[in-house]
């Protein structure tokens, strides 16, 4: 298949441009997503490729967009609700929490909700505390929910046409931070493009990458890191400004988890620590530090360790002080390593 | 009032007029106290391992020797220290030096203490042994018990290198130094001797046992209920006390302080025996019958297994170790096809009894299937021919081939 370099705006077009010609049950909702193209261009050209009746614009009213977008599924259509901003998801929490997740169970398998909320996540972009949160915790509590966030455009796309095609809700995480180039946590450097980074090669046509896999995105020995999102680019920057032979594991999907990865990777290196951009405490690190401890506890070298955002709302000034940058995963690595064993 | 007295403990006659005996093992240690009857020590004498309490109970001040040392019949072998409660002035001359002496064997305590609590200390937060949890799998895989092990990390967290002294102690050493000391002494110096000053040579020849194995069988049917079941070696002690008669330079012993051969009568069988303590060689006696009886299949059988399981167990007497004037050593299953033993000095002979197995042979002309089992013995040349070796294994051949004349109770026979 023709592979071509695409950032991640571009790979979740492709995404949707080839399940909206793939399938007539698949339709988009969302604000200013049609006749705009979306604020950060993600649906760009599709209404006027696929008509105003398959590419919707609605109302500020994301209760509204995702009570709608249940009632088109449990209908027969495959819907892709985008909400602007993960910060303004909270309206239509309770849709989410209260009908799509439990649909499946309190219909004994009568009804599944086939929709996919797609939402751009994450700071670093000088968005303050309303365009900036990382909610995907509160959201990977709620059973019934597959929750995911790529790391790059290839894995976007493909993690985008698993989600429509999956018959349960995915609420759909995209680092927003991510989406014209890979950012290593240093904000004063130039930008970086997705043109040229291996995972910036997106093949045009139809693929997936499986839902609940984890991808080692670096093998080490030394200590595992896991990470998803954004992150993911400032660990590997870390461990590079270290030289240490780290492993970093991309989750990829948060729900279902690949404890299997996980496991095999602690169980290897001995040693584990955990970045998130969202807030530390009963964040979803918390989660991975209890499956991870159960799993390898006899291999464990040293507690434990997590990064993640400091436990206060996204600030609207000292981003790079809240922000889990480099230098703050450096010197978590740097004192997991000094743990005697 | 109470007085302390010193007594020492000389070492006592150990029987059948031993006059040395080694020193195998301490049981106790100075400083330690003992009550009477207790084991105090084992010791080896020319035949035996004997274990010797103590005389008294008190604590131990000093002890004669070290394992290896021979010690003399009436020589100090311990001293101990008693306590009595008595009317009256104490000894004084004795408390002084007991007091004395146990002064500084409880500082030597004292030192030997200190140093296990010091090499015992981990300083530890809590209580609790300091590591992590794959350190701790790995004592457990290596069978470490951490409570042993000193951690050097913070807080005396035991860390993976720490193990590495605790598993190389845990690991068998490369090489284990045992000393040649008591019956291991006494055989080896007995075989070097015996290979030294007797000129060997080995002579096999192949017995057909198909028919004594038939008779085994038989016996072994018959036998009592109560009676264990009839090995090959009855028989070929048997065999050899009939056969002996006619071969009195093969029944002998060679007196080299007096340089004369001394012809048996008798004939007094030694079973070379495995023992935990090493090889040994019970005796039975008059297998040709010293009074003109005859041991049968049945008493011979038993005999042998009594003196072997005595030796084996160590509760052998002195004069059921000594005193054959020829020696069978025969491995059973492991006996392998040829062997070539060495004299049980002063004797000049020895048989050796090799596997019994099937094998395709020639028999009355025919190709068949037969019982074969060697003879390897060994004979001193100096004092047996070759001729009469050879003479001797082939009338025992001869009577293990027709073997129903072996249940017979008169010596003879013809």
């Amino acid at each position: 298949m023709i592979a071509r370099s695409m950032n991640m705006v571009q790979a979740l077009n492709s995404a949707m441009d080839i399940m909206l010609a793939r399938d007539p049950a698949v339709v988009l909702l969302g604000e200013d997503i049609g006749y705009f193209g979306g604020v950060f261009r993600v649906t760009d050209g599709l209404q006027k490729k696929f008509g105003a009746h398959r590419v919707l614009d609605t109302p500020i009213a994301e209760g509204g967009i995702v009570g709608a977008a249940i009632g088109m599924a449990v209908n027969g259509l495959r819907p892709v609700a985008e909400i602007q901003f993960a910060d303004y998801i909270y309206p239509a929490y309770d849709q989410m929490v209260s009908e799509l997740a439990r649909l499946r169970y309190r219909s004994a398998a009568a009804f599944t909700a086939p929709l996919t909320i797609r939402t751009p996540c994450g700071g670093g972009i000088r968005g303050g505390q309303t365009h900036s949160q990382s909610p995907e915790g509160v959201f990977a509590h709620v059973s019934g929910l597959k929750v995911v966030m790529p790391s790059n455009p290839y894995d976007a796309k493909g993690l985008l046409i698993a989600s429509i095609e999956d018959d349960d809700p995915v609420v759909f995480f995209e680092p927003k931070r991510l989406y014209n180039g890979p950012f290593d946590g240093e904000p004063d450097k130039p930008a970086q493009s997705w043109s040229g980074h291996p995972q910036g090669e997106v093949p045009e046509g139809y693929f997936t990458v499986p839902i609940g896999k984890a991808a080692v995105v670096r093998a080490g020995g030394a200590l595992s890191i896991i990470t998803y999102g954004t992150m993911v680019h400032v660990c590997l920057a870390a461990v590079a400004a270290l030289g240490i032979d780290a492993e970093v594991v991309d989750l990829r999907s948060m729900v279902p988890l690949d404890t299997e990865t996980l496991t095999a990777s602690v169980s290897k290196t001995g040693r584990c620590l955990i970045v998130h951009e969202a807030t530390g405490f009963a964040g979803f690190g918390a989660e991975l530090v209890a499956q991870i401890q159960q799993r390898c506890f006899w291999h464990l070298e040293a507690p434990i360790a997590r990064v993640a955002g400091w436990d206060t709302p996204y600030p609207h000034a000292f981003e790079w002080e809240y922000f889990p940058g480099k230098q703050r995963v450096v010197r978590a690595i740097e004192r997991l390593m000094a743990e005697a064993a | 009032m109470s007085t302390t007295t010193r007594h020492i403990m000389k070492l006592p006659d150990l029987g059948e007029g031993t006059v040395s005996a080694e020193v195998i093992a301490w049981k106790v240690a100075p400083g330690d106290l003992v009550r009477e009857d207790a084991p105090l020590v084992e010791m080896s004498t020319e035949k035996a391992v004997v274990e010797v309490p103590a005389p008294v109970s008190g604590r131990v001040i000093s002890l004669g020797g070290k394992p290896g040392d021979t010690i003399a019949v009436g020589a100090e072998l311990a001293v101990f220290a008693i306590e009595t409660i008595i009317e009256g002035a104490p000894k004084v001359d004795d408390a002084r030096e007991v007091e004395a002496a146990l002064k500084e064997s409880a500082a030597a305590a004292a030192v030997a203490a200190a140093a296990v609590v010091e090499s015992r200390s981990v300083p530890r937060t809590g209580g609790r042994i300091m590591a992590s949890p794959a350190t701790r799998r790995r004592a457990f895989e290596a069978g470490i018990d951490l409570a042993t092990v000193q951690g050097s990390g913070p807080q005396g967290r035991i860390l993976a290198r720490d193990l590495g002294a605790a598993r190389a102690a845990n690991a068998a050493p490369a090489v284990t130094e045992i000393p040649v000391i008591g019956i291991r002494r006494l055989i080896a110096q007995r075989m070097s001797e015996a290979k030294r000053v007797a000129p060997h040579f080995a002579y096999v020849e192949e017995v057909d046992v198909t028919e004594l194995e038939a008779l085994r069988v038989r016996c072994n049917a018959e036998r009592a209920a109560d009676a264990p079941a009839l090995t090959y070696l009855p028989f070929i002690v048997r065999a050899l006390g009939v056969v002996l008669h006619d071969f009195p330079q093969c029944n002998a012993h060679y007196d080299e302080a007096r340089n004369v051969i001394l012809r048996h009568a008798a004939v007094h069988v030694g079973i070379a025996t495995q023992t935990p303590d090493g090889l040994k060689v019970p005796v039975v006696r008059d297998v040709a019958g010293g009074d003109g009886q005859v041991l049968g299949i049945d008493e011979l059988a038993s005999e042998i297994r009594r003196v072997s399981e005595a030796a084996r167990a160590g509760r052998a007497k002195r004069e059921e170790l000594s005193g054959s004037t020829i020696t069978v050593t025969s491995l059973g299953k492991l006996g392998g096809i040829v062997s070539t033993p060495i004299l049980n000095l002063p004797e000049v002979a020895i048989i050796g009894v090799n596997k019994v197995i099937e094998r395709v042979v020639v028999h009355d002309g025919k190709i068949t299937i037969r019982r074969m089992m060697n003879l390897s013995s060994s004979f001193d040349h100096r004092f047996v021919d070759g001729y009469d070796a050879a003479a001797l294994i082939q009338a025992l051949k001869e009577k293990l081939e027709r073997p129903e004349e072996l249940l017979s109770k008169q010596l003879r026979v013809n």
